[in-house]
């Protein structure tokens, strides 16, 4: 009976997480991307006396892609802030205590990220139908609704990336984000 | 209830959830709408809520800002900017007692100047300046302290991703913000300097050390190349800024792009480092702007549940004085820098005080730099302290524990809240700059 | 005596023209009124600067409730209320806010695509506010006729921009009015379009000692708006009241603009600055090179069934009926 459902859930979890790697993954070149579009008008406007008009737009469009896009992986990799000194101290006298209060943290988590999908759905639907724009007519526009399907993607999909971690809890939790610069200077 | 008792009784529920181990973000969000459920009695209206602040407050064009400024640091860190800057540094002061120490803070001041964040000072320093200092048999604690200490420059001198955060709170330009925060951060880099004189002077077995006779003077080619880049990018990003060439996030794109040109010229740069330097980008732009995002979801409900104009009220009945506030202010940035990293106390507290700070006529542009000073002291201090953590973190030896580093950075912490009160006494440190 | 609670939101702080006079004027005249008849007697919540919704989020924060009053900017809107344009794309009409306040109103209270697109966003329309005289153009250089804008950069923010169209080599940089005393101080750009009043307030004599009274014209931004599940529950005598103090709110603010405007050129002449009348014939000029907006405007709301074409002539007509000849007759060039 159990095992079915075992099964089920790691398949689930590896999709998942490769759905979150995936969209990190695109996240990352929109960074890139970021750097380039902010350059090329810098130098459009400065020396060819040609503004890119959209850069204000494209700006504000891509950093909604980069923090709703990468927001799973974050999730995923147990980057979001938090504070564990707690749990970690509870977890050498109390390990079971601590890994219950862990197990309704993300439960806890997954309910508000559902919260956050339940709200913007609508938005997605009623902007997807109006064909609703931002940005100035004849100057530049971009259509809301792939920010607003974006946000709720990645509200979606943190929701079940905090779920897996309520039914298969990491064995391991960092405090902090150790693997950071780990190549330079060495 | 009271706009009053719901805004105490929400402060206590975070300080609780997070405190439990609860993800911050998660937590704001979670009480704000369970807040405006109990206030309201209204679902619609918190799912409403949720919806407003989800979608505007990610929209910000100066928000671009915090992925750039990550990405330069990341990148010229890659470049090994902070480590030349430091060469230099010690070369000059390597005859003082104490001196690599100096040289440490003076090397963070100048790196800070090109970076957003002090993780990246922190872990910079760790790995060029604490083995040195231990080769030189000073003492542990003395060595990380000396680099915990100095990682919060990178924070206050600008580019600063806090900078930037609280010019968001508070509607402020961060133009402005950024070059309010010069004379504080220097200022604090001469206070530990100062500091580290002193201890020197007084209690020169705790700072330990010998002085190196062996060491060679720097040529001034070997100078100039490891100091020539970073004031390149110094130049053109702050500069670019405080001559208005450059708006804060055209600054970031340019800082980014010649760090990454100087990354390739010292042949620092492969495909992989290139792409892990993005990808650490964007988790932690991801991070910082979810928590934004959650912390204007708390914010919109202290505003929905008229907290702002009950503070203002408040302020008019108790006739509460200026002292009183900043020192219940600082008290308060003390508390929660125990255990809360310093975006989430500018977050959490900046909201709160905005009202009964702006109508007494005060600069808020000023209030932003006592409030980022006065939050970035729980950086250094136990049980969460971020750049103590990633000191313990970079270093992997066994013989310095945690322990060890939020010793070793007590005194500088102590420093900061001396320097902290000067800055609140005398707000023309901050302001000189922007008239 | 029955109370009636009222949260009011902009994202713009407490210190702006229009919110300041919501506080000082809206608030007690309806208050004052109330108290004649003592049957109702509001409870205002005043929310503005960002503590609840930014200036962006006014109009969504309205539709969602988290505000029952609020003052919307249109410009942003450009998607969700595209008739608000009305002036935005006439130029060269009137720089009179008082004029274009109340034309556009009455367009508003005439044709019902206004308010429709207002009930859309399930809000209800009181009236229209203008908060600016008129845009002219500041440049760092003397500046008398458009050949003086030729391959210029000019700065500006969202429609006029499109002013430029049409001029050789002219490129419009976008910029937030706070920044562009540094993009003139720099060099970044040569000129830049904005009113009287924020022109003196950013101290733009120092940088752009210049001014072409070019009379671009008065332009809508600002809309007073209830929700409307809020206005469905209240009672008539308060409804009548708001819509009263709303139109009377309109012509203070719009007057209030213009004195203020007449009070800032002369702080600009004071500064150092030199205003220069713009030739009549160069305005023409200008104007006849302009791609025709309106009918642009005209066209897009025709094509969804909306009375596009007969708005933009009836407006046009209420201005020249107040005693402002339009420099090109926009309506002129309409196909229907
Ligand atoms: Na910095
Ligand atoms: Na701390």
């Amino acid at each position: 009976m159990l095992r079915p459902i075992l099964t089920g859930v790691r398949a689930l979890s590896r999709l998942a997480n490769g759905v979150a790697i995936g969209a990190n993954a695109v996240g990352t070149l929109i960074v890139l991307g970021l750097v380039l579009i902010v350059n090329y008008d810098v130098v459009a406007r400065g020396f060819f006396n040609a503004p890119f008009r959209g850069a204000y737009e494209v700006v504000q469009f891509s950093m909604v892609l980069i923090v709703f896009l990468q927001l799973p992986d974050v999730v995923r990799m147990n980057r979001l802030t938090r504070s564990d000194g707690f749990l970690t101290l509870l977890s050498t006298t109390r390990p079971r205590l601590a890994d219950t209060i862990r197990r309704t943290i993300n439960l806890v988590s997954a309910a508000f990220m559902a919260l956050v999908a339940y709200a913007i759905w609508p938005e997605f639907v009623e902007m997807y139908e109006t064909k609703d724009f931002f940005g100035v007519p004849g100057i530049f526009t971009a259509p809301w609704w792939p920010i607003k399907l974006a946000i709720y993607l990645s509200a979606f999909l943190c929701t079940i990336l905090f779920f897996i971690k309520v039914v298969r809890p990491d064995q391991k939790i960092e405090p902090v984000r150790l693997d950071e610069h780990a190549e330079e200077n060495s | 209830m009271t706009p009053f008792e719901i805004g105490i009784l929400s402060v206590v529920a975070i300080v609780v959830l997070v405190y439990l181990g609860v993800y911050i973000p998660i937590a704001l969000g979670l009480v704000s709408f369970v807040s405006i459920l109990l206030m309201r009695d209204n679902f619609d209206l918190a799912v409403n809520l949720l919806k407003i602040a989800i979608g505007d407050s990610v929209m910000e064009y100066t928000f671009a800002t915090v992925p750039l400024f990550t990405f330069m640091g990341l990148i010229v860190s890659k470049a090994g900017l902070g480590s030349d800057i430091y060469t230099v540094m010690n070369s000059g002061f390597r005859k003082v007692k104490g001196g690599i120490g100096m040289a440490t803070v003076g090397a963070n001041a100048v790196f800070a100047a090109v970076t957003g964040s002090s993780i990246a000072s922190a872990s910079v320093f760790s790995k060029v300046s604490v083995p040195q200092m231990l080769a030189f048999d000073y003492n542990p604690r003395f060595a990380v302290g000396v680099v915990a200490g100095s990682s919060v420059l990178g924070m206050i001198i600008p580019p600063s991703a806090m900078l930037i955060i609280y010019s968001f709170v508070a509607e402020q330009s961060v133009g402005d913000m950024f070059l309010a925060g010069v004379i504080p951060g220097i200022l604090l880099a001469i206070a530990y300097v100062v500091a580290i004189f002193l201890m020197g002077r007084l209690t020169p077995s705790y700072v330990g050390g010998r002085s190196a006779d062996e060491m060679e003077w720097m040529s001034p080619m070997e100078i100039a190349d490891k100091t020539l880049p970073t004031l390149v990018l110094i130049v053109a990003v702050l500069g670019g800024i405080y001559t208005g060439w450059l708006t804060p996030v055209e600054a970031g794109a340019t800082g980014s792009l010649l760090g990454l040109i100087i990354a390739v010229f010292r042949k620092k740069l492969t495909l992989k480092t290139l792409w892990h330097a993005l990808l650490e980008t964007g988790h932690i732009t991801a991070s910082i702007l979810f928590l934004i995002t959650a912390a204007s979801i708390y914010s919109r409900m202290l505003g929905l549940a008229g907290l702002p104009n009950e503070l203002g009220d408040l302020l008019t009945d108790t006739r509460l004085t200026f002292f009183w506030i900043m020192f219940i202010y600082v008290l308060l940035m003390i508390f929660l820098g125990t255990i809360l990293d310093t975006a989430s106390i500018i977050l959490i507290v900046v909201p709160l005080f905005l009202p009964l700070v702006e109508p007494m006529g005060l600069s808020l542009v000023w209030f932003g730099i006592v409030t980022v000073v006065g939050a970035e002291i729980g950086l250094l201090t136990p049980p969460l302290g971020i750049s103590c953590f990633v000191i313990k973190a970079t270093l992997n030896d066994p013989r310095i524990s945690l322990k060890d580093v939020f010793i070793g950075a007590f005194p500088f912490a102590l420093v900061m809240l001396v320097v902290l009160i000067a800055l609140i006494r005398w707000p023309s440190l901050s302001l000189a700059i922007l008239n | 005596t029955e109370t009636i609670k009222a949260v009011v939101i902009d994202g713009y702080p407490a210190r702006a023209l229009w919110v300041k006079e919501f506080t000082n004027f809206f608030i007690p005249e309806v208050d004052k009124r109330l108290a004649e008849t003592g049957n109702y007697e509001m409870d205002w919540q005043e929310s503005y600067g960002g503590s609840i919704v930014k200036p962006k989020g006014v109009l969504e924060g309205i539709k969602l409730g988290l505000g029952d009053i609020g003052i919307v900017t249109t410009i942003f809107h450009s998607s969700k209320l595209p008739t608000q344009a009305i002036s935005a794309v006439t130029p060269f009409i009137a720089p009179d806010s008082r004029a274009v306040a109340k034309a556009v109103d009455e367009i508003a209270k005439e044709y019902p695509t206004m308010q429709k697109e207002f009930e859309s966003q399930n809000q209800v329309y009181l009236a229209t506010g203008v908060v600016l005289d008129t845009y002219q153009v500041f440049s760092k250089e003397p500046i008398s006729s458009i050949s003086d804008l030729e391959g210029k950069k000019v700065a500006g923010a969202g429609m006029n921009l499109r002013y430029l169209e049409g001029i050789d080599g002219a490129a419009g940089v976008r910029g937030g009015l706070t920044d562009f005393y540094n993009m003139l101080q720099t060099g970044l750009v040569d000129k830049a379009m904005l009113w009287p009043e924020a022109a003196s307030t950013f101290k733009i004599a120092e940088v752009a000692p210049y001014m072409l009274k070019a009379d671009l014209g008065a332009v809508n931004s600002k809309t007073i708006t209830v929700n409307k599940d809020y206005w469905d529950k209240l009672p008539d005598e308060v409804k009548d009241v708001l819509q009263e103090v709303a139109v009377e709110y309109r012509d203070h603010v719009a007057g209030l603009a213009m004195d203020r405007a007449q009070a800032s050129r002369d702080k600009y002449v004071e500064a150092g600055g030199t205003i220069v009348e713009m030739d009549a014939a160069e305005r023409e000029a200008w104007a006849a090179a302009m791609p025709n907006l309106a009918v642009e405007w005209a066209a897009q709301l025709d094509s969804k069934g909306e009375p596009g074409s007969d708005m933009l002539k009836a407006y046009m007509t209420k201005l020249q009926d107040a005693g402002y000849s339009p420099t090109r007759d926009w309506s002129a060039e309409l196909s229907q």
